[in-house]
């Protein structure tokens, strides 16, 4: 994913603020890291470049 | 497991597995030489999108999938954010990115692993920078309010459980004047209960479609106005037929003659537009 996108995402469960932490990226784009809720705390793996922000937990109503 | 949980696995496991089938191969363009013919290409030709765009995407693309989008996609304004609900192998984010150009974005969004892997490696291919792909589900989008200025949507949310919920989604992350653009899968009576209750005939876009004005009722009910029927149509029946999921429900059900004519009857293909007031 790239930087630029990062600013529309939120934590799908509880559209909390998503903190990134990088473990490996190229010029262009993050191909390993993490996104964090800065709400709920969950961590939403990006793996290969693809974020995977499905839900997690409970999710409220 | 509830009713809902299986067919949400049933829809990712069938998906998945379509993703993985047609692998893209070198040889197999848009002209039919891999011993078979183009279907994918001929569905999407009946349904309205050009040659020129079709020739436009990465091979493998296109899967042939949807109901058709290409009013949606003619209304896109160069430097609009985008998002497509259920994106797939990326077909319809790729012709939008090229509507919105370099300063323009366009995010797809889908729940089976494998697609999103495989829109990403379409998109790297074709060199689209303006391009991303998440996994993510439609009743509960990673996208912050207020965000988006057209959301499309391709023939997918027939195969969400909660309809109401896709939609107040929907309305949560577009900007105040922002358009939801849809085609989908919808009923004008009922299906054989036995198709009904199929998850086959589920994950093959038919068992999960609602009566049409339930369907324009959730829309209304998220908050959503100025919502605009542009095409009704029946769902061409030997597109459905063809379709390999659907084909392969149908096949299970032992269903006749007959009763895919009945079926046939019931089942439009709808695109819709609705607009959150500024």
């Amino acid at each position: 994913m790239r930087r630029r996108l990062l600013s529309i995402l939120c934590c799908p469960t509880c559209k909390g603020d998503l903190e990134l932490q990088v473990s490996e990226e190229t010029a262009e784009e993050i191909l390993e890291g993490v996104l964090r809720c800065s709400g709920c705390r969950i961590d939403y793996p990006i793996h290969e470049g693809i974020p995977d922000l499905l839900p997690r937990g409970t999710v409220p109503e | 497991m509830t009713r809902e949980e299986e067919l949400k696995k049933a829809v990712r496991q069938g998906y998945g597995k379509i993703a993985r089938q047609q692998e893209p191969c070198s040889c197999c363009g848009p002209s039919p030489c891999c011993g078979g013919t183009d279907l994918a290409g001929e569905v999407s030709r009946k349904i309205g999108y050009g040659d020129e765009e079709m020739a436009s995407v990465p091979d493998g693309a296109n899967l042939g999938l949807g109901c058709g989008n290409p009013v949606a996609l003619a209304s896109l304004r160069p430097g609009e954010t985008v998002l497509d609900l259920g994106s797939g192998a990326g077909f319809d984010c790729f012709l939008a990115a090229k509507r919105v150009g370099k300063d323009g974005r366009v995010i797809g969004v889908d729940m089976t692993p494998e697609m999103v892997a495989r829109a990403r490696e379409n998109a790297e291919k074709g060199g689209y920078s303006n391009v991303e792909f998440r996994l993510g589900e439609i009743e509960h989008l990673p996208v912050e309010r207020d965000s988006v200025d057209v959301i499309i949507s391709n023939c997918v949310i027939n195969l969400v459980p909660d309809k109401r919920k896709a939609f107040a989604e929907a309305f949560r992350v577009l900007r105040p004047r922002g358009r939801l653009m849809v085609s989908d899968i919808v009923l004008v009576g009922e299906l054989p209960e036995r198709v009904q209750q199929s998850v086959g005939a589920y994950v093959g876009c038919l068992a999960g479609a609602v009566d049409k004005a339930a369907y324009l009722g959730a829309i209304r009910d998220a908050g959503f106005t100025e919502i605009t029927v542009h095409e009704e149509t029946e769902f061409p029946l030997d597109c459905m037929v063809n379709d390999g999921t659907v084909s392969a429900a149908l096949g299970d059900l032992q269903i006749s003659g007959r009763d895919l004519q009945a079926i046939g009857t019931v089942v439009r293909s709808l695109k819709v537009s609705a607009e959150k007031k500024g």
